[in-house]
């Protein structure tokens, strides 16, 4: 914007003030250029206040496809896509045993795009659900949770089980046979844990049954609590990404030559005074392996690119398929069988075994495992790649258990009939 | 992977652009275009004509709120012709809806009056489909997850393809007017009417239950059963009862469609509420009567001749010209059965018979009366030709042409009557005891004394036909048993509870916990194993008789002989003592007469 | 520099990147342009669950001729005269009670407001006339109101 100072001083007061006004208003709220040098490039981390989670560089290898597949950033734009629906819906929906159908009939009938939003809602809660789980085991197999990542991997696992209470708190909301069943099989899974298994149940429930107090709860904690504590989570989780400098990559082939750098960096380098402060391994200016990338245009791009890809299998999805609506809650009537929403399936064809252990016993172990991998398994090699060999004992433990909960998911949805006996899905 | 970016947005916009242009150019809004535009057509002034030009299509709704829950009816969204009489002859959806004087609706100066007006009922509580749908597939109730589909126009895809001839048609309506119109004899309701009567001409309240109507016990109570079904599964209920329910003992009556369909409207017009009753209206229902007028000075026998034919007992029964096909024949009552046999039976039919699924009839005592007098009238002896004539009039209902225990009635007695052919029970057994079955009949079953019937010649011919002609293999020389003519083990306390827990160790399997023959077992076995708690049977069983049927088996049944599974005759005493134990001797005869 | 970064190699100014770039924008404005006029018809409710604006009211022998009758539910005086129908709304235009008939024409209890037969106002606090509705005939005979669509005073509906 350089307007003519003798412009600018000939057309005085008010009426210049007004004439500039377009061009001043813009450079106010965009006081950077956009980048053509690299300095501006790498201003963009923190002249700009959604730019400035990404740090100035970014790792080659963080930008692989092959690595990460994208999976952490899928889990995030999901999640936005939820919340932006799931906000619309709440303009219309109302949490009410009397209500709560007829809502969800308007919503899929006269509701401009309801049905839209509704499915697409629907759709990106289950892929959210399956792409958490695959980021998960991503890092596992990639050892990304070793230090100084552990406490990072600890607030993963709490944002999966915070994901599948999210879904799951979700899933009550539609009242109608599948969704109240559903809940009502899980919530007795949770009766099973012992001493607080029924008082957990009846305060989550807000009464003995599932009904009116049950749907309100479930309502407050799907649209406030929850998305409030996956923020906070998520927001956690991204500034421990930056903290333990990056995402994890596996160690450089060659180490690099220390009195070349040295003298590079003396000379030609200009040292950021604060980064200076900052430790770490790989936030030192200069003294980075010459793998790196500046974060504009590179992984803004690549969000992009993940962004419009995810939106547009939601969009497909959600225009070819519908998300069911069954009959109105009949408390009279199960449906034989009852099942539970497909994430908890494998619990529930554990608990046709044994229902502590199948129930409460074996979930918590394997919660625990997940918590507390990173502090039994301290080898710190093998990190950045998947399927390390140094890793192999790990990988295939939890490769192992990974699978057969998936099995038991596909025998519980498939495979299981009335009374829960075994049917063919042919 | 700019490319794919690029392609990715595009993706993106065009659906964007299809949902986008989804919503709108709704079905409804092109017929309610084509409604203006053929309304304008018929207009009859230009100020009218010139507010259709300008009339948009938008969401057309009825709000009604006096029948329980909110109606909120979208139908004339699309049948936006509905109340507009100069449409009566177009296509649907743009017809008016039909005036007429069964409806109410008065012609008043050559206008109709409609009588129920949309604006006070909506369309739903009369038609039921689903008020908020927009699309033909969810407002007309197709989607087979809305439990009201358009009544009488409308199958569900899920529904059996086999029905749905029978389950279409406006008269399915009636249930929705009865719904307010409760009268016996509404004229708008012939189904419905016809259909009550059949509740009771065929019985149905004898099992069933119907608030303000009936008390019975032995089926589920149909109070609100059109609110929590469906009609393919109310005329699946009556054509197959065991098609949703296995072990139901609902008989198949056999009634023509047109029945069928006048009883599933009956049904389905029990919703539970009339929403033209007060709560006391309702309360007094409840403890309501159901009476048989008697004209009084009829004698005993004449009105007890009445009474049957009103209490329908022929809808199972056999008598004179009229047959149920479900229970046994009464014409020859008076000569198998006395006064205090049919008495008992009467209050209790379980008194007598106890696993019978006759259902226990709260008349009162006066009728009971009535009505053993009459059938104790019933006393002429058959005159059968030969004895194949004589199994054909008294046993084939029971024991089936084929003599394999399959009669027509056999489904619905317990304990199931004899099949003929198998040989090996039958050969098992000394003639002696047959003989014994037929003349004095086998208490606590269905199976009469028939001996006062048939005289003793007769007796044995027919015997004699029934091994001839069914069991076929000849009688061949029996090893005897070596059973015990009398319990040699005492009838103590410790060998009760001996017995007791032998019994539950091995014979519950088949004979149930509760020794009554309902073990888990006991649905896939035929004879069923015997119910253990029928005193009336097993007072009449020697000892000898039970030591011989468990330490030998019976051959032909599933009875295993335990001698084989290493049962002793000291075992054996202790469970004849623990079955004794159940069942107390009763003082009274089976039968009073000779 | 150590570090080479990728940027946007606009020296090089190959036409097909221009071209994707170009496409993956317009793609992507025009989708969110296309989400803001959905979100805005999206918000605008299709239907209230309220009583409906319009109305049968009964009729035209229901009113003979020189009655004004006031329907408090639907909150509208009917108004014949002669074979001419008028459908005047009773809310008071100063803050929403329901105002009376009275010989002059209509009081309101409330702050003493005052209208003539036709709406307008002859005192009181109230700032504006009582809107006039459109009365149409329906097919069925009846009169009915729309009181979303409001005429001039003094627009009659013959029957």
């Amino acid at each position: 914007m350089t307007t003519d100072t003798e412009d600018r001083k000939a057309e005085a007061g008010v009426w210049g003030a007004l004439r500039q006004l377009p061009a001043n208003v813009w450079s106010s709220v965009f006081r950077n250029p956009l980048p053509s040098t690299d300095l501006e490039r790498a201003s963009t981390s923190f002249t700009n206040f959604f730019l400035h989670i990404h740090p100035v560089k970014v790792h080659k290898n963080t930008l692989r496809p092959a690595y990460t597949l994208g999976l952490g950033l899928i889990s995030l734009f999901l999640f936005l896509i939820l919340i932006v629906t799931g906000v619309l819906l709440m303009f219309y929906y109302v949490p009410s045993t009397t209500q709560a159908y007829d809502r969800m009939l308007d919503l899929r009938g006269t509701v401009a795009f309801g049905i839209f939003l509704r499915n697409m809602h629907r759709w990106s809660a289950h892929a959210m659900v399956g792409v958490v789980f695959l980021h998960m085991c991503r890092v596992f197999l990639t050892g990304a949770y070793k230090k100084p990542r552990e406490f990072n991997w600890v607030i993963g696992v709490v944002l999966l089980l915070a994901t599948l209470f999210l879904s799951f708190t979700g899933y009550l909301l539609p009242w109608d046979q599948l969704a109240f069943w559903a809940i009502t099989v899980g919530t007795s899974i949770a009766g099973y844990a012992p001493l607080v298994g029924k008082q957990m149940q009846f305060v989550l429930l807000g009464d003995t049954t599932v009904g009116q107090e049950a749907l309100l709860r479930f309502y407050v904690l799907h649209v406030a609590v929850l998305p409030a504590v996956l923020v906070l989570l998520i927001a956690i989780h991204f500034w421990r990404i930056r903290k333990d400098g990056g995402l994890s990559r596996p160690e450089p082939s060659a180490p690099p030559a220390k009195p070349v750098v040295k003298v590079r960096m003396e000379l030609q380098k200009k040292i950021y005074g604060l980064q200076g402060f900052v430790r770490g391994p790989f936030t030192k200016v200069g003294n980075v392996p010459d793998d790196s990338v500046y974060s504009w245009p590179n992984l803004l791009m690549a969000e992009l690119f993940v962004f419009v890809l995810t939106v547009s299998v939601i969009l497909v999805v959600s225009l070819a398929f519908s998300a069911p609506l069954e009959q109105p809650v009949n408390v009279m009537h199960p449906p034989n069988p009852a099942k539970a929403p497909w994430y908890f399936l494998g619990l529930q064809e554990m608990v046709s075994y044994s229902a502590f252990w199948g129930g409460i016993g074996i979930p918590t172990v394997f919660a625990l495992l997940l918590l507390l991998a990173p502090y039994i398994d301290r080898n710190p090699k093998g990190v950045g790649r998947w399927f390390a060999r140094e890793r192999l004992l790990a990988n295939t433990i939890f490769l192992t258990l990974a699978v057969l909960n998936v099995i038991f998911i596909i025998i519980g949805t498939f495979f299981r009939g009335p009374n829960w006996t075994f049917v063919s899905p042919f | 992977m700019r490319l794919a970016l690029a392609i990715a947005s595009f993706v993106v916009l065009i659906v964007h652009g299809v949902v986008f242009y989804d919503q709108f150019f709704h079905r409804w809004e092109q017929h309610q275009t084509a409604y203006f535009e053929q309304a304008r057509s018929l207009s009859k002034n230009a100020g009218e004509r010139a507010e259709l030009e300008a009339r948009a299509p938008r969401i057309e709704q009825i709000i009604v709120t006096s029948f329980g829950d909110t109606h909120v009816d979208r139908c004339t969204t699309c049948h936006m012709a509905a109340d507009d009489p100069r449409f009566a002859g177009h296509a649907q959806p743009l017809k008016a809806h039909p005036y007429s004087a069964a409806m109410g609706d008065v012609l008043r100066n050559g206008n109709w009056e409609r009588r129920h007006k949309f604006s006070d009922f909506g369309c739903t509580v009369c038609h039921d489909g689903q008020g908020r749908g927009l699309d033909n597939f969810h407002s007309h109730g197709e989607d087979e997850f809305w439990p009201e589909p358009l009544l009488g126009y409308v199958t569900q895809p899920n529904w059996r393809k086999d029905f749905e001839p029978h389950l279409k048609g406006k008269e399915y309506m009636e249930a929705n007017c009865a719904q307010c119109h409760t009268g016996e004899d509404f004229a708008g309701t012939p189904n419905v009417n016809r259909g009550r009567k059949l509740f009771y001409a065929m019985n149905c309240y004898g099992c069933h239950k119907i608030d303000g109507m009936s008390e019975g016990t032995l089926g589920p109570d149909l109070t609100e059963v059109g609110k929590k079904f469906k009609i393919d599964y109310l005329w699946e209920s009556i054509v197959e009862p065991r098609a949703n329910l296995a072990t139901s003992f609902m008989p198949k009556f056999n009634l023509s469609d047109a029945d069928i369909r006048a009883l599933v409207i009956f049904l389905k017009s029990r919703r539970g509420v009339n929403f033209a009753e007060t709560t006391l209206d309702r309360y007094k229902a409840h403890i309501a009567n159901v009476a048989v007028v008697i004209p009084p000075g009829t004698a005993g026998e004449k009105a007890g001749e009445q009474l049957i034919a009103d209490r329908a007992c022929t809808a199972c029964h056999k008598l004179r010209d009229r047959d149920g096909g479900v229970a046994p024949d009464l014409s020859y009552e008076g000569l198998i059965r006395d006064d205090a046999w049919l008495m008992d039976h009467f209050k209790s039919p379980r008194a007598r018979i106890p696993d019978s699924i006759m259902p226990t009839f709260r008349f009162p005592e006066e009728d009971f009366t009535r009505m053993s007098a009459y059938l104790e009238t019933l006393k002429t002896p058959p005159a059968p030709a030969s004895p194949a004539a004589a199994y054909h009039e008294l046993c084939e209902r029971c024991h089936g042409e084929k003599g394999d225990g399959n009669g027509k009635v056999a489904w619905y007695i317990d304990p199931s009557p004899r099949d003929f052919t198998k040989a090996a029970f039958m050969n098992s057994k000394p003639r002696e005891r047959f003989v014994a079955s037929i003349q004095s009949g086998v208490p606590g079953t269905s199976m009469p004394p028939w001996g006062h019937a048939l005289k003793d010649d007769q007796v044995n011919a027919v015997l004699d036909y029934v091994l001839q002609t069914f069991t076929k293999e000849p009688r061949r020389e029996l090893k005897p048993h070596k059973a015990p003519q009398q319990n040699p083990v005492a009838s103590d306390a410790p060998s009760i509870a001996r017995g007791e827990s032998i019994f539950l160790e091995r014979c519950t399997g088949c004979h149930g916990r509760k020794a009554d023959g309902k073990g888990p077992n006991s649905l896939d076995i035929l004879p069923h194993p015997r119910n253990l708690r029928n005193s009336w049977f097993v007072d009449k069983v020697s000892d000898n008789r039970l030591f011989d049927s468990i330490l030998y088996g019976v051959q032909g049944t599933a009875m295993p002989p335990w001698i084989d599974y290493g049962l002793s005759q000291e075992n054996v005493g202790d469970i004849v003592n623990f079955i004794r134990s159940l069942n107390p001797k009763s003082t009274r005869s089976q039968y009073a007469r000779n | 520099m150590a570090v080479v970064s990728k940027s946007l190699d606009k020296e090089q100014d190959m036409p097909s990147r221009r071209v994707f770039s170009w496409l993956a924008s317009m793609g992507l404005f025009g989708s969110a342009a296309l989400a803001a006029v959905s979100d805005w018809l999206f918000f605008k409710p299709r239907v209230t669950y309220g009583p409906s604006a319009r109305f049968a009211i009964g009729k035209p022998d229901d009113f003979p001729p020189g009655t004004r009758i006031s329907r408090d539910v639907e909150r509208v005086c009917i108004v014949r005269e002669g074979n001419r129908l008028a459908a005047i709304s009773t809310t008071c235009t100063h803050l929403g009670c329901i105002v009376g008939i009275s010989d002059t024409g209509f009081s309101c209890p409330c702050h003493g407001s005052r209208y003539d037969q036709d709406g307008t106002v002859t005192g009181g606090p109230a700032p504006k006339p009582l809107p006039w509705f459109k009365v149409t005939l329906a097919p069925n005979g009846e009169i009915e109101v729309d009181k979303n669509a409001q005429v001039d005073p003094g627009t009659y509906f013959n029957v």
